[in-house]
């Protein structure tokens, strides 16, 4: 079956004197002179040069000078905006030839996809199921469990050497615990008996009165004098 | 219990007075659940400026030292005793002072230089 072309979109021209231009750098919504345009779009249509050598035009065309805030003018008091008008057996027949067109250019594209992709399956297992290719993936899978044994090797050692170290430091913290307990056990010992010591020469009741006259009698002096070499004289009068 | 130091002045008084005050404290002490470890005598001597207390005038004081330990508590309470106490001129507590165990090192060298000048920040 022939490829359709693509039936002609347009069914109508649109005259020239309906374009509007503005020159070139002018913003949108203004008020801008309109320039002829008709006869500027025939000069237009003569030129052979190529787009870049061609004389660009100073204007360009705009979408009206009015912009959406600018109520619409008098002249268009009772326009009825209408859609240009449809014959509906041209629309049948031109979207029926769309659909037929663009169902077989899908499933041309399918068919060339599918075929693409055949060939890259193929060479893929080609490429795979090949003899050196089953050696090289076999030689391969030993190695990764070569490495695989080396380092799990390497990974229990370690493991086992923090173990060991961390038993190492609970013991010495355990330890040490212990010897800072004794210790402190030991300095309240201490000072237990000390204060027993001290406490048979305290005044009580009983001894008080003995305790008052012995201390009437032994008037002690705390006073010293000491100079640089650090000769202490303890002898002095109080006044 | 902590230990403190009650350095008391008493009035310049006869031997059996003197006997008696002290007898009143010490007891007045052990009654609030003081236990006095020693008692020091520091003498009779002039006091270091005249002391008005109680309306009367002193220039000469027994210096006495109790040492004792007792509940923080009985502070507040003995002061306001003695207070009332008209034999006592002064009585001070104060924490018994702890003696340091380190060996003294002597004297450190100050830097005069650094202090001539102020140093702004």
């Amino acid at each position: 079956m022939l490829l359709p072309h693509p039936p002609q979109a347009r069914s109508r021209r649109c005259p020239a004197s309906y374009i509007r231009f503005r020159a070139r750098g002018q913003v949108h919504g203004g008020a801008q002179p309109e320039v002829g345009g008709a006869a500027m779009l025939l000069a237009l249509s003569r030129c052979w040069a190529p787009l870049s050598r061609r004389p660009l035009p100073l204007l360009v065309p705009a979408r009206g000078r009015k912009s959406r805030h600018d109520p619409p003018a008098k002249s268009k008091a009772g326009r009825l905006k209408v859609p240009p008008p449809v014959d509906p057996a041209e629309l049948l027949v031109v979207s029926e030839r769309y659909r037929q067109y663009r169902l077989v250019l899908q499933a041309l594209r399918m068919e060339f996809k599918q075929e693409v992709m055949r060939k890259h399956r193929e060479e893929r297992l080609d490429k795979e199921s090949g003899a050196e290719a089953m050696e090289e993936h076999l030689k391969l899978m030993a190695w990764n469990s070569a490495e695989n044994e080396r380092l799990r090797k390497k990974r229990e050692e370690r493991l086992r050497r923090e173990e060991e170290e961390l038993q190492d430091r609970k013991l010495q913290g355990a330890l040490n615990r212990a010897k800072l307990m004794e210790d402190f056990l030991k300095q309240k010992e201490r000072e237990v008996l000390q204060l027993q010591e001290e406490a048979r020469n305290f005044i009580t009741p009983e001894n008080l009165d003995e305790r008052i006259k012995e201390c009437l009698d032994n008037p002690r002096n705390y006073n010293f004098a000491i100079d640089k070499e650090g000769r202490v004289v303890k002898r002095s009068v109080p006044s | 219990m902590p230990r403190y130091e009650l350095a008391l002045i008493l009035k310049a008084m006869q031997r059996p007075e003197v006997a008696a005050t002290l007898k009143r404290t010490i007891e007045a002490l052990m009654e609030r659940g003081a236990v006095v470890r020693n008692l020091e005598n520091l003498g009779e001597r002039s006091l270091p400026y005249k002391i008005s207390k109680h309306d009367q005038n002193h220039r000469r004081g027994g210096y006495f030292l109790v040492d004792f330990d007792g509940p923080p508590a009985i502070i507040s309470t003995m002061m306001d005793h003695l207070g009332r106490d008209v034999d006592v001129i002064r009585p001070t507590f104060l924490k018994h002072p702890v003696s340091k165990t380190e060996e003294c090192s002597g004297i450190i060298p100050v830097n005069y230089e650094d202090k001539l000048y102020t140093k702004k920040k």
